[in-house]
């Protein structure tokens, strides 16, 4: 069963294609890696998905439901955290978790549960202005937990995070599906972090969607194109590559 | 949640100690006039409230209006200097209720910064005009307890209506800050147009209509007929401003 559904989804910038007629089929109760290099058009897709800009053509489901006339119910559903963190820098972390709270209609003690899944518990009462760069993650990461919607999508959350960190981020984005049986779709531009924390894979360049499937069979595919499969990093590599000299031959 | 999520987030932003300060510093304005010059008001045979309020409002209102114009700004600029509203309206509320809890926020703050200033009304009036034979009791009689009830009443209808042509600035000023992400620019158009309604003679009706003019207007002194035309004027305002912010953040949605 899949959860997130879309079918031909494309976007167009001014005559610029951001995403192009992408097919992805994100099942349920799993962590779903969204691989591709800068610019190919993860964040965009997943800005889709919370309706923050429109699909200029082709759609998506979410759960049963379609953007504009589920918004409000798509939304009590889905945990977000997209690029940058957001947050208000003249509050503290926990008073910043407390407008999500409030608006979502989440009980008080939700606040402490999302601090305390991040580790920023020790920092709660810092204005969230004066929180270092893996502070300030680690709190837009708290506002997508909070209330552990049972959809979560991550952009690049361990972007600027120490090793730990990445480490306890990871982990923490592993354990969702059994902990709080809910979905994640995580973005990022390693392959290697992707495998440690995914069970299928989106890869995508330039918009569109190159490979689609579990680790298992991008090895297989790999293998099949004679790329390098035993290090998948370079498999992705080759891949990138290989549609870029493909889209170069085109033009 | 609307009006009290949006007081929680400007926590240390010195918009509420601004709005006491500059509600103090307005209510001042007439007391310090009088307090140098009673002399010169003190003999007039009319309503004290006209008598100030002719006197000082003008300045009184300037200060009403950079108030909200600076507030609104702030307001605005806890959402967009780290990014804030990007989470928000990836929550389920829309951006549009922001907007509204914002103007009932920024409203009642404008109403704490009146009342002071009608607080300092009524002392000017009791103190510089209350005395025996003095124009508060040519005006509503002997100090009694209806003399009171009429003065009250008077005071009531300035405060409503002073607070009616702010209505309209706080609207557009609002709007403002939501249409530039940069705090300065919203900033800077707002005090171009305050700038300019001062410019507005009073005489042309359709000029004086401007939004930022409205709040120099006051009911003391001016026909029922025209007091009436400039409600409607900024009832009319309101109306269309609002509208306006509704259809910009649509616009501004379908194409991001
Ligand atoms: N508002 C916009 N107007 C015009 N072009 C845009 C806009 N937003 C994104 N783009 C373009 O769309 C493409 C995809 O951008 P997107 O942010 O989705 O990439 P990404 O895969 O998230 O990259 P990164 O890994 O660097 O975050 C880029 O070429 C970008 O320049
Ligand atoms: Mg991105």
């Amino acid at each position: 069963m899949n959860i997130i559904e879309t079918s031909n989804l494309t976007k167009t910038y001014a005559g610029f294609t951001a995403v192009s007629g992408v097919n992805l089929h994100i099942p349920r109760g799993t962590v779903y890696g969204f691989l591709g290099p800068n610019g190919a058009g993860k964040s965009t897709t997943m800005k889709m998905f919370l309706g923050l800009t429109k699909p200029t053509k082709g759609d998506f489901v979410i759960d049963g439901k379609k953007f504009p006339q589920d918004r409000i119910r798509i939304l009590k559903e889905v945990g977000s955290f997209i690029e940058a963190p957001a947050f208000y820098g003249n509050l503290t972390g926990e008073e910043n978790l407390d407008i999500v709270r409030r608006i979502i209609g989440l009980p008080k003690s939700s606040v402490d549960d999302a601090l305390e899944l991040v580790g920023l518990t020790q920092w709660r009462k810092r204005l969230a202005r004066k929180y270092s760069l893996g502070m300030k993650q680690r709190l837009g990461l708290a506002s997508a937990l909070i209330g552990r919607p049972p959809i979560l999508i991550l952009d690049e959350p361990t972007n600027g995070l120490d090793p730990v960190g990445i480490h306890e981020i990871r982990s923490l984005i592993r354990s969702l599906p059994e902990k709080f049986n809910c979905t994640v779709l995580v973005s990022s531009h390693l392959l290697p972090e992707i495998e440690l924390m995914a069970d299928n894979i989106g890869i995508l360049n330039h918009g569109r969607l190159l490979f689609e499937g579990t680790l298992e069979e991008l090895r297989r595919r790999a293998q099949a194109k004679g790329f390098p499969a035993e290090n998948l990093e370079e498999t992705f590599l080759a891949l990138i590559e290989e549609d870029n000299m493909q889209r170069n031959h085109i033009r | 949640m609307n009006i009290s999520g949006e007081y929680k987030k400007i926590k240390r932003t010195g918009i509420l100690p601004g709005v006491f300060a500059g509600g103090i510093l307005a209510a001042s304005i007439p007391i310090l006039e009088l307090a140098v010059r009673s002399e010169q008001y003190t003999g007039l045979v009319q309503s004290p409230l006209q008598t100030i309020l002719e006197a000082d409002w003008q300045m009184m209102a300037m200060l009403n209006m950079l108030l909200v114009i600076t507030a609104s700004c702030m307001l605005y600029h806890t959402e967009y200097a780290d990014h804030a509203i990007q989470r928000i309206t990836t929550l389920p509320i829309r951006e549009e209720a922001v907007f509204i809890g914002k103007f009932l926020l920024m409203t009642g703050l404008s109403i704490a910064a009146l009342v002071m200033e009608m607080l300092s009304l009524i002392f000017c009036t009791l103190h510089w005009f209350g005395g025996e034979g003095g124009a508060y009791e040519t005006c509503y009689g002997e100090i009694s307890a209806g003399a009171y009830l009429e003065f009250i009443k008077d005071l009531a209808a300035d405060f409503a209506y002073c607070l009616g042509m702010l209505i309209p600035v706080i609207l557009l000023s609002l709007l403002i800050a939501s249409a530039w992400k940069n705090m300065w620019i919203a900033l800077g158009i707002d005090v171009v147009c305050v700038f300019m309604a001062t410019i507005i003679p009073e005489r042309y009706f359709a000029l004086s209509i401007f939004p930022f003019a409205l709040p120099f207007r006051i009911l003391e002194g001016v026909s029922a007929d025209r007091a009436v035309d400039y409600l409607i004027a900024a009832a009319a305002e309101a109306m269309i401003i609002g509208a306006a912010e509704m259809i910009f953040m649509k616009v501004r949605r379908a194409l991001a």
